[in-house]
């Protein structure tokens, strides 16, 4: 089952598509969720979830706009998306009937 | 900023995610800085990885960092009270110097400021004196150390056109005033000599406020005029934004004087300052022996104009200040030593926190690790700690100091200066650095002088060294709350004193409220009287009031206007040695409605107080006593001010009152009809009410405006607010030294109960024994007792000794209260005495309840 972290993260990482990399990242969540995540909690999190393979990235190209370095994207793998189910599938059996607003729908 | 970060996460991060997140970071720069600081250390607190032992060192002062902030993470308690104590006490300490620094030690912001002084007359009792116009046109123009001059007396204009009629705070001051200060208008142009004449000095310069504010910053009215007092008046120019008035910091607006060439400039009348930049290498000791030498002469040539010989030369920013500094320095003195206890606090908190990780460490030692290499932690957690409480410091010191400075008195110069600046920020980091040093290595001290014993003892820890130091500490957190305790003490006594003295009237149920009567209506001094009687017939209908008086000045208002007074019949030699008293032209019923009483003779009837009747006056006690120590002053024939003026029977002697001040030293007053004096254009109105007198302001403002409503009305308030605000500057002085006393005691408290319950604990073992052995519960209350009481007793009598010391620097703050108040330095022992007893009382009781078989159980 994901943390709570990682699962804000896969989803955002799906959500920015092309080019899901530090920053992008980081605005989908603050957009989206409200959080206002360092990048190092970004990194760190994408980085546990590329250990257990739930993420692949791999290295853009460098840009002025950053001082000549390089990006890092990130996408989900199938993995990622799996695990994802079953995390939200073990929530909803546990939030079956109680009045959480997580009802099978 | 970014460099700086970069430079960081480079060397502490791997290349590859390094890379990733600078880049990162480049692209989103526009965020800021604090961002990117924020982000810095978060990715160095996420991503980096251990480092070898041996590493970078940059690498391994950031593990250190780690270790450091987790162990502060997991004692909350311990991470908040050394927080907020250094917090409290590096901001206080902050916001103090930040007033010192632009107020006292910062040059004034002029060209050349270290070379103008004042020139002040020196008086019969050896103090200053203002000068008057010829004297002061005499020492510019005959010296030879003074390279410009210039003199400056208070005016109070109304504005009357460009909105409500307003009155101002202003200077009349020679063309030279801003030349010497070596500032110019920001628009328009400065005096001119020609200006400075009788009857062409029609000229303004406006403060760069005062035109924002009244004039919306118009740059069209230069060169126009603008209706003064109801006198049409050109605005020459406008100050500069940048331009503080520091010798005078309440006024807005100045005119030129317009004194040259006038024939009757007075030597005798002491209504200017004279301000002067001396030459480049010349001392003001040296400008003060040359005026000297230049007044010696006037005196030859005008015997009976001159008090004394001598004139009085300081630099302009000592003067201006002469006030305030004693209070500044002793409250500097104070938030240091609030400063010292916190740090002695903060020291004696991770002194026992050393004990608590004497094994800790041990261990660390005996696995291999260098003593450099522990200080080294050690020091990181004394330095993040001390940094910690920086930080705290600098958010109190930024939150406090507005507050501080709002209630300061409005006359202190560069008070619009005064912010949390570089320095002060400079000096928090310096002592943010030392405390780092001191936290560090108090605790390693300690520790490495028992290392193998507290390895070998288990969890039975000797710490005697850190014990001893402990003790110190505490010792002199004791004293030195004591010192603080005896000065607020002091300072508190002084006030009760002070609010307990006889002002010489009955201050309660009475509004009172600035009037004025100026422009061309009011030309004629019949028309000004006319105008008060008018007043005082329509508020004196009003319901709820008794009676309305009017005055020239009111008591306690920080008004100065004195003359001298000469017994007609019995005249000294020189008229300069003549008694100098308070002047009070009123109204008849003004004693009455004061309540201050007549003790000889009578007050003034209605038929007197008119301009064709004999001119009479009142004296008050201690001036009759001085002019006519043995006589009765009844009928006596008396002059105020110059050889022109009228003589006066005295008809009555009135009781004294505090006109300066409550702690007025001379109450030396004399009151004379108005009608039997020139005309003032700014009178008090004084109001008797039945009742609570602020309900009544509004109506008296709306009676007076229906009578003129050209004319502003300022100043409304009770006398009992007049009274308060004159010790304003004394209540603040005992908030802050009552602030810091009250911190400094609480400190003192939680030094001596943490050392005890340290104590208690660690002696568990031994009070188990001492109990299992038949030591009742009361004995083992008195152990500990005994221990806190003798810390307690060292302490009491270090800060008694301290107080003796250090009390007599507050000598000038003090009112009716010797600085070795024997009732204070009493109270403060049985004060301190009292508290330090129940801070031990808590371990105390732990100790008298340990039961023997857990304590032997312990080890």
């Amino acid at each position: 089952m994901l943390g709570e972290l990682e699962q804000v993260v896969l989803l955002a990482v799906m959500r920015v598509g092309k080019d899901a990399y530090g920053v992008p990242i980081h605005d989908e969540i603050q957009r989206r969720a409200g959080r206002d995540l360092t990048l190092g909690t970004i990194y760190k999190t994408l980085s546990r979830l590329e250990e257990k393979g739930f993420v692949a990235s791999h290295v853009g190209e460098p840009t002025t706009q950053r001082g000549g370095r390089r990006t890092r994207c990130y996408v989900v793998s199938a993995a990622g998306k799996r695990s994802l189910q079953s995390t939200f599938k073990a929530l909803r059996h546990m939030a079956s009937g109680l009045d959480v607003g997580l009802e099978p729908t | 900023m970014i460099r700086f970060c970069i430079w960081l996460l480079e060397r502490a991060l791997r290349p590859d995610l390094a890379s990733h997140v600078i880049g990162d970071l480049i692209e989103q720069q526009e965020r800021g800085s604090l961002w990117m600081l924020r982000e810095t250390i978060s990715a160095l607190w996420h991503l980096h990885a251990r480092p070898h032992p041996r590493g970078d060192l940059v690498l391994s002062v950031l593990a250190d960092l780690r270790v450091a902030a987790r162990l502060l993470r997991r004692s909350p308690a311990f991470t908040l009270v050394s927080v907020l104590t250094l917090g409290l006490a590096i901001g206080a300490t902050t916001v103090i110097f930040s007033v010192i620094e632009p107020v006292l030690l910062e040059p004034l912001p002029y060209p050349g400021a270290e070379r103008l002084v004042m020139v002040w007359e020196r008086n019969a009792a050896g103090t200053r004196d203002n000068v008057g116009f010829a004297t002061f046109r005499d020492l510019a123009t005959q010296s030879r150390t003074i390279e410009r001059a210039a003199a400056m007396g208070e005016w109070q204009p109304t504005l009357s056109d460009h909105g409500e009629p307003e009155r101002v705070r202003g200077d009349r001051v020679s063309w030279t005033y801003f030349r010497t200060l070596g500032v110019k208008p920001a628009l328009g142009r400065d005096f001119l000599e020609s200006e400075d004449r009788p009857g062409t000095n029609q000229v303004v310069i406006l403060s760069h406020g005062l035109w924002e504010r009244r004039f919306g910053g118009d740059s069209s009215i230069i060169g126009n005029a603008i209706s003064i007092d109801g006198n049409p008046m050109t605005v020459a120019g406008v100050m500069p934004a940048s331009f503080d008035n520091a010798p005078s910091p309440l006024a807005k607006i100045w005119r030129v004087l317009g004194y040259l060439n006038q024939p009757y400039a007075c030597r005798t009348c002491h209504h200017l300052q004279m301000i002067a930049r001396i030459r480049p290498g010349v001392s003001p000791e040296a400008a003060q022996n040359e005026l000297s030498g230049i007044k010696s002469q006037l005196i030859l040539a005008y015997p009976k104009e001159y008090a004394a010989a001598g004139v009085i030369v300081g630099k302009v920013q000592d003067e201006i200040t002469m006030g305030a500094r004693p209070a500044l320095w002793a409250l500097s003195g104070a938030v240091l030593l609030v400063l010292l206890i916190a740090v002695a606090n903060v020291v004696s908190l991770q002194l026992a926190r050393a004990i608590r990780r004497a094994q800790e460490f041990a261990v660390r030692g005996a696995l291999g690790a260098s003593r450099a290499r522990m200080i080294r932690q050690l020091l990181t957690e004394g330095l993040l700690l001390a940094t910690l409480g920086g930080l705290a410091g600098v958010l109190v010191a930024y939150l406090s100091l507005p507050l501080l400075v709002q209630r300061l008195p409005d006359s202190l110069p560069r008070l619009d200066a005064i912010h949390v600046d570089v320095g002060a920020l400079g000096v928090v980091t310096t002592i943010v650095l030392l405390l780092a040093i001191v936290m560090g290595l108090a605790p390693a001290r300690g520790r490495f002088a028992n290392l193998s014993s507290s390895l070998g003892s288990g969890r039975r820890l000797s710490g005697t060294v850190s014990h001893s130091t402990r003790a110190a500490l505490v010792v002199a957190e004791v004293a030195l709350a004591m010192m603080l305790l005896v000065s607020a003490g002091l300072l508190g006594r002084s006030l009760v004193r002070l609010l307990g003295v006889d002002v010489g009237f009955d201050t309660s149920h009475l509004l009172t409220l600035e009037i004025n009567s100026t422009g061309s209506r009011y030309a004629s001094d019949s028309s000004v009287y006319d105008f008060h009687d008018r007043v005082r017939e329509a508020v004196g209908a009003l319901p709820g009031v008794s009676s309305v008086a009017v005055a020239n000045q009111l008591p306690l208002g920080g008004n100065v206007d004195m003359y001298g007074v000469a017994d007609i019949d019995n005249l000294p030699a020189n008229l300069e040695q003549v008694p100098f008293a308070d002047r009070y032209t009123v109204s008849a019923n003004y004693l009455s409605t004061m309540r201050i009483p007549i003790i000889e003779g009578s007050g003034f009837t209605a038929a007197e107080a008119t301009e064709g009747s004999n001119k009479v006056a009142l004296v008050s006690e201690a001036l009759a006593k001085r002019l006519w120590p043995n006589e009765s002053a009844l009928g006596k024939r008396i002059r105020m001010g110059g050889e022109s003026r009228p003589a006066r029977t005295v008809i009555g002697v009135t009781g004294n009152i505090r006109h300066s001040g409550l702690d007025a030293k001379t109450m030396m007053q004399w009151y004379v009809p108005e009608r039997q004096f020139d005309a003032d254009n700014q009178e008090v109105l004084i109001v008797r009410t039945a009742g609570d007198p602020a309900t009544l302001a509004p109506a008296v403002r709306r009676t007076i405006a229906a009578i003129d409503p050209t004319q502003p009305i300022v100043k409304i308030a009770t006398m009992e607010d007049v009274v308060a605000a004159s010790t304003s500057q004394r209540r603040l002085a005992l908030a802050l030294f009552g602030t810091f006393a009250a911190a400094a005691l609480l400190l003192a408290i939680a030094g001596i109960y943490g050392v005890l319950a340290g104590t208690v604990t660690e002696r568990t073992r031994e009070i188990g024994v001492r109990s299992a052995l038949g030591a009742t519960p009361r004995k083992l209350i008195g152990l500990i007792v005994g221990q806190g009481g003798r810390l307690a007793a060292l302490g009491i009598a270090l800060g008694l000794a301290g107080s003796f010391a250090l009390t007599r620097y507050l000598r000038s703050l003090l009112f009716g209260v010797a600085p070795n108040d024997l009732v204070t330095l009493a109270g403060v022992c049985l004060l301190l005495a009292a508290v330090t007893l129940a801070a031990c009382l808590v371990p105390a009781a732990r100790a008298a309840r340990v039961e023997p078989s857990t304590a032997l159980r312990s080890e």
